[in-house]
Order: C-alpha cells, then structure tokens, then sequence
C-alpha cells in the first residue's frame, strides 16, 4: 500500500509542476513544488494555503483475486486566500485555477502508472519499478467552504493497487 | 524622551530584567535541519531531518498551571524574551521571528515537547519587547 501512496504521490505532483511550476511551497527553508502529503511532514498547526495538501482516508481490501486489489481514497485539500495585491477579491479565481490543475492533472492520460518502490532505493539513486501499475479514478469535488477570507476546497480520489508479495 | 526610550531598547531590557526576577529559565527550541533540496525521500517520509536544540530564556510561563479542556490537549503560554529571539532571528539568519518560530518542530522543556500553536509580539514604538508563544502539550496527555 505505501508504495502504491508514494508512487501516486510523486506521479501527482510532478504533473501539476508541470502544469504550473509557479506553485511551490517552502518547506524547511527549501522552495519545492506546491504539493505535500500531510502525514510525512512534521505536524503542524498551520495551513498550507495555494498548495496542495494530500491526506490517505479510506482504505479498502478485495481479496477475491490472485492479488489483493487495495482502493485507497485519497483527500487533496486546498485553500487560497487570494493574493494580497488585489485585497484577496480574486480568491474565487485562485481556486478555479487550482480547481481545474488538479482535474487535468488527475484526469491525464494514463490514468495508471507503474508501481514504484522507493523505499528500497539508497539516498539519490533511483526507485525500483515493481510488477503492477497504480492506477486512479476520477477526482471528485467537494462545495468550497469559506472560512473568513480563505476559500478552502476538498477533492477526492480512489486509487487502486494490487497487494504485491511481500510488499508493505 | 520617547526618542530615547524608542532608540535603546529600554523596553525590551527592562523586560529581560522582568522575566528574570519572575524566575525566568530556559527552555530549548527544537529546529529542524533545512529540508534536502530534491530529496523524495525526505517527502514521501522515508528521510528525517536531524533536529538541533537551541537555548531559549529567559522565558516565564504566564500562568503556574496549563489550560485545560476535557477532550482536548492542556495549552501553556509562555512569555519569551525578545533579545533573545532577535539574536536568534539573526545568527540563524530567519526573516523575521514569525518565520522562526514557525520552523521550529517545538519546545523542549523539562523533556517534554510542546508544539507551538501561535506566536505574537507586544511592541513599544513599534519594536517587540516580549514574544508570547501559546504552546501545546503532546496529544498523549490529554485529559
């Protein structure tokens, strides 16, 4: 399962860097692409805004076939406040273009990719590619909540792996 | 006068003379090691940054006993120097204290790690002379 979660991870935010590479987020003093998923930062109290925040709800198992087939649901959260410059009148605007990386992202072509083990890998070298592919559903939208000035929005997605042997 | 008083920092030292006649001590900040830069294993979890504890004091906890809330995890607000974190803000080469404080992974007193939920300044013409850090306690001890 974790790497099934790393490989749709990386796989996300590369293809919503590419889409917007202005989108980045400092993390321990480091500028990087604006996506993260929450449970491998340190805890925070603080909200990422115009950023990406992944969380792993759901989680389910079918046994039936040769291979365990796991769907996990995955929660991207995200927020804006608008930009300064315009006194945050154009936060409306930031989360339809935020609205809209994430469904082409999520919704380009293929809709699968291999799976990727990136735990085995040694610092710097490149992940080792495993027998099944990660493959996802199409994302669905939540209704954007206000809280005070920043317009926060929630989309989900199913992603599916087979349970390798062996595999964590 | 409140030229004078503005220019030397009267405000701030006579509040480090406060904190530490109040039975200011010090506690420690815990900061983390900047991040690797394209490192995905520092992303996906795998990698942990080395941590680094920084002296902090003096400091006083505004009140003897924590904030306590059924349910929830006890709360502290701590009175820092702002000397200190000046100092600090500089050696460390931060913006600006809010950026600090917002780095660090907590504070380490007598062994126990609280996170910080918010940190605020009091000024005097218009420089901090106290810092108030409201902190939380580990999830652990909730009551």
């Amino acid at each position: 399962m974790q790497n099934a979660k790393d490989t749709f991870y990386v796989t996300l935010q590369s293809r919503l860097a590419a889409l917007n590479s202005a989108r980045t987020i400092v993390v321990r003093g480091v500028v990087r692409p604006g996506t993260l998923v929450e449970e491998n930062e340190l805890p925070s109290a603080g909200v990422s805004v115009d950023a990406f925040c992944l969380q792993w709800t759901g989680l389910q198992m079918n046994s039936a076939g040769p291979l365990p087939l796991v769907a996990m649901e995955c929660s991207i959260q995200y927020a804006t406040d608008g930009t300064p410059g315009s006194g945050g009148m154009d936060r409306g605007r930031m989360l339809a273009a935020m609205d809209a990386e994430l469904a082409a992202a999520i919704g380009a072509e293929p809709h699968a990719v291999a799976k990727m083990n990136y735990s085995a890998a040694e610092a710097g070298s490149a992940p080792t590619a495993m027998g099944t592919n990660v493959f996802w559903a199409d994302p669905v939208f939540s209704a954007a909540t206000a809280v005070g000035e920043r317009l926060e929005r929630t989309s989900t997605v199913l992603v599916f792996a087979y349970q390798e042997a062996g595999e964590l | 006068m409140s030229d004078l008083v503005s220019a030397t920092g009267a405000a701030a030292r006579a509040t480090d003379v406060l904190l530490r006649a109040t039975g200011g001590r010090t506690v420690m900040l815990r900061m983390p090691a900047p991040a690797v830069p394209t490192d995905v294993n520092e992303q996906l979890g795998i990698a942990t940054p080395a941590f680094q504890d920084i002296p902090l004091g003096p400091v006083v906890y505004r009140k003897a006993r924590a904030t306590v809330a059924e349910g929830k995890a006890a709360k502290w607000e701590m009175l820092v120097s702002a000397t200190v974190v000046e100092n600090l803000v500089g050696s460390l080469t931060y913006a600006s204290a809010s950026v600090l404080f917002s780095a660090a992974y907590g504070v380490l007193s007598d062994d126990e790690l609280l996170e910080i939920v918010s940190a605020t300044q009091e000024q005097v013409f218009g420089q901090p002379y106290v810092y108030r850090l409201v902190l939380r306690a580990p999830l652990i001890q909730m009551a």
